[in-house]
């Protein structure tokens, strides 16, 4: 009984400490994401960065987005669902693992962004 | 040499943000379909694959409206939302959403 408890007890916590990590990057690796993310910083990096071609507008902010969201935005690319050449040329070369590190590293920041 | 030092501040006025054309206070009015799923400012999602707007680029934010208006850019729930809006609503959202706090740009 007492080995069940102290289980039990084991198991709750592993729960809770797993759950808002789980809800938070979507099963991706921030710190893997942030090893991976050369190809995104030359636009997404820089402040107020504009895409050139085909249409002249301000590449979107990712730092505190939703991870779940980047990934499928992702997946749109691959897809075809939208259309940025330069993005679904990057996307061919990226993973499901790659995109759930990605998505975990820039959304690492929702909670600083939501209290600004 | 004073008017080179004009010529230089207004380029860098120029340069410095994205001209915003929409109304945020008529934008806020319009977007109580966006708040349902969004969060009234945007930064309050109401599911994890639904995009916080709060803080993002108005330019960048015009541009996804009208991608989902013309079917370039395909979402089931946003298609048909964004082909009831007018450029002058898109123009309003967007202006409204990227005046609230909530996203960065991260290196």
């Amino acid at each position: 009984m007492k080995k069940t408890g102290v289980l039990s007890i084991f198991a709750a916590c592993t729960f809770f400490a797993a759950s808002p990590l789980l809800a938070a990057d979507a099963g991706g690796d921030p710190a893997a994401g942030q090893r991976k993310n050369t190809m995104c910083i030359g636009c997404h990096g820089i402040p107020g960065y504009k895409t050139a071609f085909p249409d002249v507008y301000s590449v979107p902010k990712l730092g505190g987005q939703q991870a779940a969201y980047i990934v499928k935005a992702l997946q749109a690319y691959k897809a075809g669902d939208r259309s940025h050449p330069s993005m679904r040329a990057i996307v061919a070369g990226l993973s499901e693992r790659d995109m759930a590190d990605l998505a975990a590293y820039y959304a690492a920041d929702a909670v600083k962004a939501a209290a600004k | 040499m004073m008017k080179r030092i004009v010529l230089g501040a207004c380029l860098l006025l120029a340069a410095s943000a994205p001209a915003v054309a929409g109304d945020a206070d008529a934008g806020k009015k319009k977007s109580t379909t966006c708040a349902a799923c969004h969060g009234p400012e945007g930064n309050t999602p109401t599911g994890p694959d639904f995009p916080r707007l709060g803080g993002q680029h108005y330019d960048y934010l015009v541009k996804a409206l009208e991608g989902y208006k013309s079917g370039a850019r395909k979402n089931p729930v946003m298609n048909p939302l964004a082909a009831n809006l007018s450029r002058r609503d898109i123009e309003d959202l967007a202006a409204f959403f990227s005046g609230q706090k909530g996203l960065v740009t991260k290196y």
